[in-house]
């Protein structure tokens, strides 16, 4: 996959989040890590920092001194007991007398996890340093966070963005018309790793890419409308939008927290009248909180649908 | 005056027999075959849900063909003992009076273990040596104890009824009882019995017998006051209450898994409550009942039961504000209960891709299984030689190819060039 294979090696082959670079090349500088919280959306250089840092600091055997988890596979408290703390507590031989541990995706850890993990990580200071990587901070209990570096990662500027793709086009004999630069960009909003691998399936097709290929790509992809499920509802189909929602989670298996959050997208962008925005946010943030507490998503966001069949219907009653 | 309708209007003729036309032009073959000596199968089996006219049949059938109807039902003891007693009579084909003899054997489900001990043996032995035609009667002719039973009779299924097919039964009697009816009302009665003609004409006569007249309000109520058992009386109750005391009885009544049930409710609250604020705090009302199955879930703690309960039943029913009864709405098998059972074996194979590409890619498998396999699917369908490289850094196997290729066809390619 050439997310993979242009995924940068080292520091200073990133692409972007200079300042971010500037402070993981000070750790590197002076032989230290400190425990770290690598936070931010999707495709935004997070786990590329993490494996660049390592690489600097250790040489290309790198591999012996980190260890990757992902919270999102293994979440439970037996993983920090027993996977964590081996790996923590034995001394790394070499230069450097730490190991580093990359827990990603770890917002998806349960707090039982994080707190039996904020003992291991002070108890084994001197033998593993940790870099939680996380989209939303917010997840990670706070006695975690004070004991970490926080760096934010933020979406790519577009021009680092287009560069980036260009250099891969390059490198891949692509015709990447600058319409489709446009459209990859628009579909997957500065996430790198999206991005190259819509150019990866476009360039299966053989064809110049343009905006056409890229958004049939994109379509393809994540059949997940959101925006097309807000209006089946609004319009008053609450049928066809539960099957709608449905078919997202089952067949596609997108998860109830990545619709939520789209769906919360969508509002702000939709053409509802300026005040209702907040209204249908307020009842997005309740669904939200229940998602949370629940044990169905589907029943969840159905309920939110509901809700939306209901403001539809009050607007068109207001207008 | 009193006689039950069922018995009263019951048809005399197979001209009368409400639906399953093709069915009982098998049958009636079968019958006529006799003529030519005796067929291959001895026995007919006829099966179906209850209500249906398999009895009814056989009985009409007797009568047009005047032959001599011998029958046996439930009722009656079934034991070997008692069942070969019985058997004398089969063993010729013309009876005392000149005519012809059919038996009938009826509710054989109703061959329970122990008291009617031997009496699938005793049946088998009957139907291997009959003289004249044996009709068995069950609604399952596929349970396991009929097995042998089946390899010696002639199978035939009845059907359920057609609605329109129901109401122009019903019409007969109507007519004969001298009764006007709206034709909604008696629409209703008949998809309402969905498709068991016996409980259509049993709801008809509670409700018509005695009055001049029928409308489709008097028929409405119907739906509140029904047999018990059934999950479909349950989800009515729960849905159409109008206390929430009378909601929460109906989970008293249930013979189902309180999760299956709310999966009943969940799956058709939005066809019976049409009214867009009434949806919308039903569905509230489910939701917080899922909030309480996670907080149970989270803390072991089974007595929050009650609340899911008071939500999923009482906070349902006090939806009905606005959304008017409107007439016969059928209750829908939960759809998502088929669906999850059919993409459990599709999210495996995701999921199994998923961790190949978590070793290459660092990400979970959970994550590439939903955000990288989509593309890696575009790539195996349209270019073989991209998906061939890509399967053999990914370490695929050759069903994952497959799936991910969408086709036989495609894959052929991708894997030729693997090897």
């Amino acid at each position: 996959m050439w997310a993979e294979k242009y995924r940068p090696k080292t520091l200073d082959g990133m692409v972007d989040q200079k300042e971010i670079v500037e402070r993981l090349r000070s750790f590197v500088k002076s032989r230290n890590v400190s425990h770290c919280i690598f936070a931010g959306p999707p495709g935004t250089g997070k786990t590329t920092a993490a494996l660049c840092l390592a690489r600097d600091l250790y040489g290309d055997a790198y591999r012996g001194h980190i260890m990757e988890l992902n919270a999102s596979d293994e979440r439970g408290i037996n993983v920090v007991r027993e996977t964590v703390k081996t790996f923590a507590r034995v001394r790394s031989i070499g230069e450097i007398p730490f190991k580093i541990m990359v827990l990603d995706e770890s917002d998806n850890m349960t707090s039982d996890a994080q707190q039996a993990l904020r003992r291991t990580m002070e108890r084994y200071t001197e033998t593993c340093r940790f870099i939680l990587i996380a989209n939303y901070s917010g997840k990670i209990i706070e006695p975690i966070q004070s004991r970490c570096a926080p760096f934010r990662f933020t979406y790519l500027p577009r021009k680092d963005h287009d560069q980036h793709l260009r250099l891969i086009a390059e490198k891949e004999n692509l015709n990447l018309l600058d319409d489709g630069l446009d459209a990859i960009f628009e579909v997957c909003g500065g996430d790198l790793r999206r991005a190259i691998n819509t150019l990866q399936a476009a360039a299966s097709l053989n064809r110049p890419i343009d905006a056409k290929v890229i958004y049939s790509i994109a379509g393809r992809a994540h059949p997940a409308d959101v925006r097309k499920m807000i209006e089946t509802a609004m319009g008053g189909n609450f049928l066809e939008a539960r099957k709608q929602l449905r078919d997202m989670i089952q067949k596609y298996g997108v998860a109830g927290s990545d619709i939520i959050r789209q769906i919360h997208t969508e509002i702000f962008r939709s053409t509802v009248p300026e005040p209702w925005k907040l209204k249908l946010a307020d009842i997005a943030g309740e669904i939200d909180y229940r998602l949370v507490e629940g044990a169905d998503e589907e029943v969840q966001l159905s309920a939110l649908l509901a809700r939306l069949v209901e403001a539809g219907y009050e607007l068109r009653e207001t207008r | 005056m009193c006689a039950a309708w069922t018995l009263k209007h019951k048809p005399k003729s197979l001209r009368d027999v409400v639906g399953n036309k093709e069915t009982i032009r098998k049958f009636v073959d079968w019958v006529k075959s006799w003529e030519g000596g005796i067929p291959k199968n001895r026995a007919a089996f006829l099966y179906g849900p209850p209500g249906i006219g398999k009895t009814v049949t056989v009985e009409a059938l007797a009568n047009d063909f005047h032959m001599e109807l011998v029958e046996k039902n439930a009722s009656d003891y079934r034991t070997e003992e008692a069942i070969k007693r019985f058997a004398g009579l089969a063993s010729q084909y013309g009876s005392l009076f000149g005519g012809k003899r059919i038996i009938l054997l009826d509710e054989l489900d109703g061959l329970t273990g122990t008291a009617d001990k031997g009496g699938v043996k005793a049946t088998i032995e009957i139907v291997k040596t009959a003289q004249c035609p044996v009709v068995l009667i069950a609604n399952n002719a596929y349970n396991p104890r009929f097995s042998t039973l089946r390899n010696y009779c002639i199978l035939i299924e009845f059907k359920k009824p057609p609605a329109g097919e129901v109401m122009k039964h019903l019409k007969r009697i109507c007519l004969r009882e001298g009764i006007q009816v709206e034709e909604d009302a008696l629409k209703f009665i008949a998809r309402r019995s969905e498709g068991d003609v016996r409980s259509a004409v049993n709801d008809f006569q509670a409700l018509a017998q005695g009055k001049k007249k029928l409308t489709y309000d008097d028929v409405l109520w119907l739906g509140y006051r029904d047999r018990q058992e059934t999950i479909f009386a349950v989800l009515r109750m729960i849905i159409y209450s109008k206390t929430c005391e009378g909601a929460k009885r109906a989970v008293r009544m249930a013979d189902v898994d309180l999760d299956m049930l709310f999966q009943w409710i969940y799956e058709n609250v939005p066809a019976h409550l049409t009214d867009p604020h009434d949806l919308a705090s039903a569905m509230d009302a489910l939701s917080m009942a899922d909030v309480y199955r996670g907080r149970i879930r989270r803390t072991r703690d089974w007595s929050f039961m009650r609340y899911i309960i008071d939500f999923m039943t009482a906070g349902v029913a006090m939806a009905r504000v606005n959304t008017k009864p409107s007439g016969w709405i059928p209750f829908k098998f939960p759809q998502r209960i088929r669906m999850l059972s059919r993409s459990k074996a599709e999210r495996a194979m995701q999921l199994s891709i998923g961790y190949k590409i978590k070793r290459k890619c660092h990400v979970s498998a959970v994550r590439a299984s939903k955000d990288i396999l989509p593309y890696l699917r575009i790539i195996f369908k349209n270019n073989a030689d991209m998906a061939a490289g890509l399967a053999k850094w990914l370490d695929l196997d050759l069903r994952m190819v497959e799936y991910l290729a969408g086709s036989k066809k495609k894959s052929k390619d991708i894997i030729e060039l693997l090897s």
